[in-house]
């Protein structure tokens, strides 16, 4: 096998394979590299066993970007650096903590997907009903016993959480934790509405709009957020440290949007669906290093590039171009989707303001307001529908598949609306699949859901 | 017109400065039994379709809940010309929070009007902010001393007219003590329609020695002010906000350890053995309290279905039986 082989999803035991072969060609990796078996042993991402994932060295060094992130938290502690746990905002406290030189932030949040990656051996789960956070509220409740046991994140020295416009689920187990004993810096982010009439307003990322008095309130409370970095960073953060962030945020955010029009407009399908949710998510906090995951970005762009190039696609060129809306809580599921006859040609994983390029032609910390200001779960669903109504024109969507998280408050009814705005904007077919921690017991409701669309799509096309 | 609010923490006095009738949604006309979405919340799911079938009435949502916030945005689409959100702050330590209450009230202000209100003087405002304060203070020193249900009436007495006529009541409506177990209930919405409650709480041999649900004590307090008429109506929009966020003691609020100690204090000075959780099944900013409740106040705590009792008492009140009971034998009888 070469570097330049036809691409393909492969198994855990053909990565083994395909490794080897790498190694002997001179395959060149960052410390946390290795084969992508051995996260099993270190990890427990028992998981892995059940995913196919892209053959590029391009996606092998992403996934291990993922996978050692507690270990490299871990060494990051060690060489004298302070953790944060950045909590709920997703992308927006990241950005103002790596302007500071010895600071590293992450989500806790994301032990959502411990259950997943570790096939629930973790106990995490069943740790949280312990702990008074049952199946009623979203997965991200591992976070509350992940805290306690301390056996998958390093616990940050500071921990700073949005409140306001967030979801219930989020806020409530925060403010648990928070009872149990790690005090967090909370901030609030207002619920974006509309300016009225003749009201002073400014512009947003994603084409939005807001009253300026939200603006300054969520840039108040930003400096607030900044005040607290800067104490446990021992120096403080300045607009000069704050801008030169937003530069290297905002090279994680044109590279993510580049990756995003190549493969989502791209006639084929040159990244498989699950690197592509993996790759969205390093739009939110780097996965801890902020200059491997432009590093690693750079190198799936550029796979993806020769790939649309040479016309080398994962899947058939007719696969049904489904959008994506939600995270989901099991990664598999994205395999899936292209098992059964889709590819995804878009997404929004709640966290759209985190992929725009943030301002830079403004002050700092009023370009970064702004931008947090336009998270999609902070306005109504009706405005995140737009957006998600203009991506669908723009990637030609056939179908939208709305991911509901088991528990999480917002998505019963915001569902209700997005399904309306879409279908009545685009006349796509819509449904939405409630998708657990682990999917398997669920997979011939699940397919048989899924399938129907996809059939209607192809219907559509006769 | 009628204006519904969902929140005992908008304030009502600034909507009847406008000339218009205010009423907390726990006191609105009971809609007949409809569907509810996986993940629905009842009581806003109601919210939402008293203000589908309420046509003459305007609503204020409010954004403490994300249930009550996604069913504004669900409702927005069709009747958005009488819906209103309010934002209310989760955090309240921080002078954003209280320009946003402000600006919230302000805009608040401008719907009335756009919806048939008058502005309101500073006349106008003063008086009402005086009359709600001293029905307030009233209702916060009878608390103590009325029956459980005796006190909601007269609270919804305050939350639907502006009044509450505790005259009459306080003298001749003493609590009966004799045998019964004391108990606090906290939690959510409590409606005129879930008041069967109490009648349940006393068959099982409790009684409520303190209710903490919504609207209830948490929502009484002393001002520590007067408004006066020669202010301007600047000045008193600002007192008001003042006096509303000193005194916003809730679960959603963040982080919300004034709910502990405010609860806490009371606890102890009532006597209270055992704590009834009064929780819908989807909202989370309750439910995720109850152990935190169990560990900061030591005391057992019962979490009810409210969703139940849409469809009858006889599981609660088995429940409460049980629940009595077994704070009975954690205690021993309670004095005479």
């Amino acid at each position: 096998m070469s570097m330049d082989e036809p691409p393909r999803k492969l198994t855990l035991e053909e990565w083994d394979s395909r490794y080897a072969a790498l190694w002997r060609q001179g395959l060149r990796q960052p410390g946390y590299g290795g084969p992508l078996r051995r996260h099993i042993r270190t990890e427990g991402d028992l998981r892995l066993h059940n995913l196919r994932f892209d053959s590029s060295a391009a996606a092998l060094r992403l996934w291990n970007l993922l996978l050692t992130e507690n270990q490299r938290l871990r060494q990051a502690r060690q060489q004298g650096l302070k953790l944060v746990g950045a909590m709920k905002d997703l992308g927006t406290v990241p950005v103002m903590a790596y302007s500071l030189p010895n600071l590293r932030a992450f989500y806790p949040d994301g032990a959502w997907w411990t259950p997943c990656l570790m096939e629930s051996t973790d106990g995490l789960l069943r740790q949280a009903e312990a702990c008074g956070i049952d199946a009623a509220f979203c997965p991200v409740r591992a976070m509350l016993p992940a805290f306690h046991n301390e056996e998958h994140f390093p616990i940050p020295e500071l921990l700073i959480c949005s409140a306001g416009a967030v979801c219930d689920d989020f806020s409530a187990i925060a403010q648990r934790l928070e009872h149990t004993g790690f005090p967090i810096a909370w901030w609030e982010m207002p619920r974006r509405r509309a300016p009225e009439p003749n009201e002073p307003a400014r512009s947003l990322p994603g084409n939005l709009l807001a009253p300026s008095l939200q603006v300054e309130c969520v840039r108040a409370e930003l400096a607030r957020v900044a005040s607290v970095l800067g104490a446990l960073a021992g120096q403080p953060l300045d607009t000069e440290a704050l801008a030169n962030g937003l530069r290297r945020a905002n090279r994680v955010r044109r590279l993510l949007r580049a990756l995003r029009q190549a493969v989502y407009a791209a006639v084929g399908t040159p990244l498989p669906a699950l690197e592509m949710l993996v790759a969205e998510m390093l739009a939110i906090h780097f996965c801890s290093d902020l200059d491997e995951t432009i590093a690693v970005l750079t190198g799936l762009l550029a796979e993806v590039h020769r790939r649309v190039r040479q016309r080398q696609f994962i899947l058939p060129l007719d696969s049904v171009r489904v959008f994506w809306i939600n995270p989901t809580a099991d990664l598999r599921i994205m395999n899936l989707l292209e098992d059964w006859g889709a590819r995804l040609c878009g997404a929004d994983y709640m966290f759209t303001h985190a992929l725009d390029v943030i301002p830079e032609d403004l002050p700092p910390l009023e370009a970064l307001a702004r931008t947090a200001l336009a998270d999609p779960m902070a306005g109504s669903a009706s405005e995140r529908a737009r957006r998600i109504v203009a991506d669908c024109r723009v990637f030609r969507a056939e179908a939208v598949v709305i991911a509901r998280i088991p528990g999480a408050s917002h998505c019963a009814r915001e569902g209700t609306i997005l399904r309306k705005v879409v279908h009545e904007e685009l006349g796509l077919p819509v449904i939405d699949l409630e998708i657990p921690p682990l999917c398997d017991a669920l997979l011939p409701a699940l397919s048989g859901r899924l399938q129907a669309l996809l059939e209607t799509v192809r219907n559509r096309r006769r | 017109m009628q204006v519904f609010y969902t929140s005992p923490w908008v304030p009502a006095e600034w909507i009847r400065a406008h000339g218009l009738e205010a009423c907390g949604i726990w006191f609105a006309p009971v809609p007949r039994p409809f569907a509810l979405l996986a993940g629905d919340c009842a009581f806003a799911c109601r919210t939402s379709r008293v203000a589908e079938l309420e046509s003459d009435s305007a609503f204020v949502f409010t954004t403490h809940c994300d249930q009550l916030r996604r069913q504004f945005d669900s409702l927005a689409l069709s009747i958005s010309h009488r819906a209103f959100l309010f934002n209310l702050p989760a955090t309240w330590q921080t002078p954003v929070a209280k320009r946003i209450f402000l600006a919230e009230l302000e805009r608040l202000g401008r719907f009335l009007v756009g919806i048939g209100g008058h502005e309101p003087t500073a006349e106008a405002l003063a008086s009402q902010m005086g009359e709600h304060s001293g029905v307030r203070k009233a209702l916060l020193h009878s608390a103590s001393s009325l029956p459980a249900q005796t006190l909601a009436e007269a609270i919804a007495r305050f939350y639907t007219e502006g009044r509450a006529d505790l005259g009459q009541q306080s003298g001749d409506t003493a609590c009966p003590t004799n045998g019964l177990v004391p108990i606090a209930l906290a939690g959510g919405p409590l409606s005129r329609a879930d008041w069967g409650l109490f009648e349940a709480v006393q068959t099982a041999g409790a009684r409520v020695v303190l209710n903490a649900t919504e609207p209830g004590e948490r929502n009484l307090w002393e001002s520590a002010s007067v408004p006066s008429v020669v202010s301007s109506k600047d000045a008193l929009l600002d007192a008001l906000a003042d006096d509303y966020l000193a005194h916003c003691v809730d679960v959603f609020q963040r982080p919300n350890r004034r709910l502990y100690a405010w609860l806490g204090e009371r606890l102890a000075f009532r006597g209270a053995r055992g704590i009834i959780l009064w929780v819908y099944s989807a909202c989370d900013l309750w439910r995720a309290e109850a152990q935190t409740l169990r560990e900061a106040t030591h005391l057992p705590v019962l979490q009810l279905e409210a969703d139940e009792a849409a469809s009858g008492w006889t599981r609660i009140r088995g429940r409460l039986e049980a629940f009595v009971e077994s704070l009975r034998h954690l205690a021993g009888p309670p004095a005479p």
